[in-house]
């Protein structure tokens, strides 16, 4: 190293720089000395601050005080950037001898190096950052930055223009060998990427960068190299692959692409480059996709709905084609489901039809879990499809009650003793099937009318399997629609648990009174009239004397309890058991269990052998058709014979008690229902239903009035359809003809304009 | 740096050629220093590092200096330097390590601006003024051997641009 330059002289400072800085930026890898550094650093230190610096300050005088003292350095920093240029334009030569991979070393040999020396360089111009570059930039001047960031700006203006195509196509080109499976040095397009970067400086603030030299000569030429790349490969795939292969191929490419990001690109591509893809995979091939889900859903090919649901869920509305595609394929399910089992409607078993919905539903429930994510559309639809199949389907043609009907009997089969002994735990997970189905059906009055019903029969029977099974049930509808929807069967409940404690009180009290004759063995349910679905019995009837006085010390009982309520008794639904001490043909009694009305007319023969028609009439005070559904059954039993034999009691027909009765069991179960009995309870509560569906209507119109006052007729209707929706789906015919009752009623005026209005 | 072998320590050399071996935590408060030596790697531990625009007692001043203060955290925020320029306040043991003759605070200014010692360079500025500070334009003059070359007009003009500075 020579020794130090003149401080003072611009020229002779400069050359003895330019030797270390040449040597920096072309030769370092043979090393630097300390002495080296040493000097270069103190001439650029001594020419700073050399006597020409007062010289000028106090040459320009007071004028210039409020500078502070000025400060040299303006041609060294002038010098260091013409040396920069030349520098760059001899790499720009040079580069012009190189194409593709071998320019790409190159340029990262040359970037390389620059950055390094850069680096050095300006840890040597040090002082001119401190102080000459410092100031200028707190002036606010333009274009003057610190050493480092001045060697980015001049490769930026000097070279990089120049050259960023070329270096571009480069690694296009090799990217390109990369996707067709060649293996290449992705590290040099990780060095080109990061050079890219660093060229983002911020013309305003040099200590923050951005990305808009890497976005516009990196990112944009990228996408479209990639745009085009897959647009043609995706092509030619299909025209010579299957859609299913397609699928396989285009989930690996867009796989490879994340990996490629993160392999060697600046993740601020990823979100664009994905998009790209997307376009050029999927979406220009989406129609071909769609189509193909027909075919992957008949063949139940559930990996590959996944796959199809995964690409097509990365382009905007790519999947609403298939929800609706999926929504009518599972309604056809279930349709079909229905019809194989509906082949013979009148017999049709609860538990065959719910189970057939059930199963449609739990096939797609899981499609929909596994292949599409549980994504809340997918459920929706599958929700839309089973709706539709589960309220109209061949065995609803004749009414969409049957839907709900059916449900009601499978829970009553369930819930009922001895029904199908089921585990407990395999009932409540059977009960909460039902409550998926329950939620499908668009009847819920019917349901909760057949269901309180047989809820009813349960309870007066003591037939229920379990009382926690029945609470369960009734918790779970409580859930799905409310308190009011079970408030009935609750009552209920709660009615059976007082009677029993009444029936206790009732013993005790009897036991009080120490009667000479033995009690009856009694029981009594009181069920508040409310809120059960029962109606008096259609009949008179004279009870027994033998249960006369019990009932008589039982309503006093109750009346003294509980003043001014009234006790009707339901004769049709009490019975009670007898016992025989006649039989000839067995030495042990038999026990007869009957229902009240044939123990009435059973009890008339402890008197006599025989009675005749009128006379039992006239006992039991029973009207004919009552009687003589009773009296068949025990004909049929063989505990009583008529004479003369015919077909059906009547007048002029009398009844003798069998002596030689014979029967297998002792006890011997005479209170059966008769079909008839059955089917025209059903018909009743079909009846039932509509009337109440009136009734609820016309409420739901009031409210609605009542509230607003007046309103247009359509608006009406569809307020009255969407209140009423969670019960049933009322058709609009009945509300208008509900709107006409009302009117003539008064509740409501025809005003102008289609209006109406509400009459307090 | 080696750890077996102690700390590492870096020799350096004083334009009157004296040789002074230091540790290179200490060496290395200076940023010319530390920045060198990341610069040119371990291949240069060995080197004599030449000073060239300092002479020997001045370098020793200034090493004692950095050993003191070898544990300063690095001021870094640019808020903490303002908040050191606007304060004259120097801590104890400084005041007594800056009193030494005129013409060796003025070495051991320069030797940091050119070492690129900061807090030195703070320190010994805050001195200088502090040496200023309530004093008239001739006490000044007289404090530091200056010779007045303004004339009587020119003083005047100043004065009257500068009497919005005056203490009343």
């Amino acid at each position: 190293m020579p020794p130090q330059p003149n401080r003072e002289d611009i020229e002779a400072t400069w050359n003895y720089l330019q030797t270390g800085i040449t040597k920096i930026m072309t030769n370092l890898q043979d090393g630097m000395d300390m002495t080296t550094y040493m000097g270069i650093y103190t001439a650029v230190h001594n020419f700073c601050t050399s006597q020409k610096a007062t010289n000028i300050s106090s040459a320009t005088g007071v004028g210039q005080a409020h500078r502070g003292a000025h400060l040299l350095g303006e041609d060294l920093y002038r010098k260091l950037k013409e040396y920069l240029n030349g520098h760059l334009a001899a790499l720009h030569q040079e580069s012009k001898a190189h194409t593709d991979e071998a320019l790409l070393a190159f340029y990262i040999r040359e970037w390389d190096r620059y950055t390094i020396a850069a680096k050095y360089i300006h840890h040597l111009f040090r002082y001119l950052n401190r102080h000459w570059v410092k100031r200028e930039m707190d002036e606010g001047k333009k274009n003057t930055y610190d050493v480092y960031t001045l060697h980015l700006c001049q490769w930026r203006i000097e070279f990089f223009t120049l050259v960023h195509e070329k270096v571009m196509s480069a690694v296009l080109k090799l990217v390109e060998k990369q996707r067709n499976g060649e293996t290449i040095e992705h590290g040099q397009i990780k060095q080109v990427v990061d050079s890219f970067v660093s060229l983002g400086l911020d013309e305003h603030d040099a200590s923050k960068s951005t990305l808009d030299i890497y976005r516009s000569h990196f990112e944009k030429p990228f996408l479209a190299a990639t745009k085009a790349f897959y647009q043609t490969e995706s092509k030619q795939f299909v025209s010579e692959n299957s859609v299913v292969e397609y699928m396989k191929k285009a989930e690996a490419r867009l796989d490879e692409e994340e990996e490629r990001v993160r392999m060697y690109l600046h993740n601020d591509i990823a979100a664009t480059l994905r998009k790209t893809c997307n376009e050029a995979l999927i979406a220009d091939h989406s129609a071909l996709l769609r189509d193909e889900f027909q075919v992957l859903l008949d063949n139940d090919r559930e990996d590959d709905m996944a796959r199809m649901y995964k690409l097509l869920s990365r382009i905007p509305e790519g999947l609403d084609p298939l929800r609706q595609k999926f929504e009518a394929h599972v309604r056809n399910a279930g349709l079909a489901a229905v019809a194989k089992v509906a082949s013979d409607a009148e017999k049709l078993e609860p538990k065959v039809y719910v189970e057939a919905l059930l199963e449609t539903h739990t096939q797609y429930q899981t499609l929909v879990k596994r292949a599409f994510t549980e994504e809340p559309e997918f459920t929706r639809s599958l929700d839309n499809a089973c709706r539709e199949f589960v309220n109209r389907n061949e065995i609803c043609k004749a009414g969409s009650s049957r839907s709900p009907e059916l449900l009601a009997k499978y829970t009553d089969v369930l819930l009922r003793k001895s029904g199908t002994g089921v585990e407990e735990a395999e009932l409540d997970a059977t009960l909460t099937q039902i409550m998926t189905v329950f939620k499908y059906i668009e009847d819920k009055d019917v349901f909760q009318k057949f269901y309180s019903r047989m809820l009813a029969r349960r309870l007066v029977h003591s037939n229920s399997s379990s009382d926690d099974a029945e609470t369960s049930m009734i918790s779970k509808l409580k859930e799905a629609c409310g308190f009011e929807y079970t408030n009935k069967l609750q009552r209920m409940f709660q009615d059976m648990q007082i009677s029993k404690d009444l029936n206790t009180g009732f013993r005790e009290h009897t036991k009080g009174l120490q009667l000479e004759k033995q009690a009856l063995d009694s029981s009594y349910s009181i069920l508040g009239t409310s809120f059960w679905p029962l109606t008096a019995p259609h009949t008179t009837f004279n009870p027994p004397p033998e249960i006369q006085t019990d009932l008589d010390r039982f309503s006093l009982f109750y009346k003294n309890k509980h003043e001014g309520r009234k006790l009707t008794w339901l004769w049709q639904l009490c019975k009670g058991e007898v016992k025989t001490g006649y039989c000839r043909n067995s030495k042990t009694p038999y026990t007869l269990q009957v229902s009240v009305y044939q123990m009435a007319i059973l009890l008339l023969f402890n008197d006599k052998d025989a009675q005749t028609y009128e006379d039992i009439l006239s006992a039991t005070q029973l009207t004919p058709e009552v009687h003589d559904s009773a009296m068949g059954i025990l004909l049929k039993a063989k505990i009583l014979h008529m004479k003369p034999d015919g077909d059906k009691p009547g007048p002029g027909k009398s009844f003798h008690l069998n002596y030689d009765f014979k029967s297998k069991k002792i006890r011997v179960n005479l209170n059966i229902s008769t079909k008839t009995e059955s089917k025209q309870e059903e018909v009743d509560t079909n009846k039932t239903i509509e009337e109440d569906r009136q009734l609820v209507l016309q409420s739901a119109i009031v409210r609605i009035m009542k509230a607003r006052k007046k309103m247009k007729h359509s608006i009406l209707v569809s307020e009255c359809i969407s209140q009423i929706r969670s019960r049933f789906v009322p058709k609009v015919g009945d509300i208008k003809k509900n709107i006409e009752i009302l009117l003539d009623k008064e509740y409501l005026e025809r005003l102008d304009d289609d209006e109406l209005g509400y009459l307090a | 740096m080696s750890a077996e072998n102690g700390p590492a320590m870096i020799t350096l050399q004083s334009n009157d050629n004296h040789v002074i071996d230091v540790e290179r935590s200490v060496a290395e408060r200076s940023l010319l220093i530390k920045n060198m030596m990341e610069d040119l790697g371990e291949g240069a531990l060995g080197q004599i590092v030449p000073i060239p625009n300092v002479t020997e007692p001045v370098l020793r001043k200034v090493i004692e200096w950095c050993e003191h203060h070898r544990n300063d955290p690095p001021s870094t925020n640019e808020d903490e330097s303002d908040n050191r320029k606007k304060t004259t306040d120097i801590d104890e043991w400084d005041q007594k390590f800056m009193q030494v003759d005129q013409e060796m605070l003025f070495e051991i200014i320069l030797a940091s601006n050119y070492l690129d010692i900061k807090p030195l360079l703070d320190v010994g500025c805050k001195t200088v003024a502090n040496m200023i500070k309530g004093k008239s334009p001739e006490e000044i003059r007289k404090t530091f051997n200056i010779t007045n070359d303004f004339t009587p007009e020119e003083e005047e003009q100043i004065r009257r641009e500068n009497e919005w500075a005056e203490d009343r």
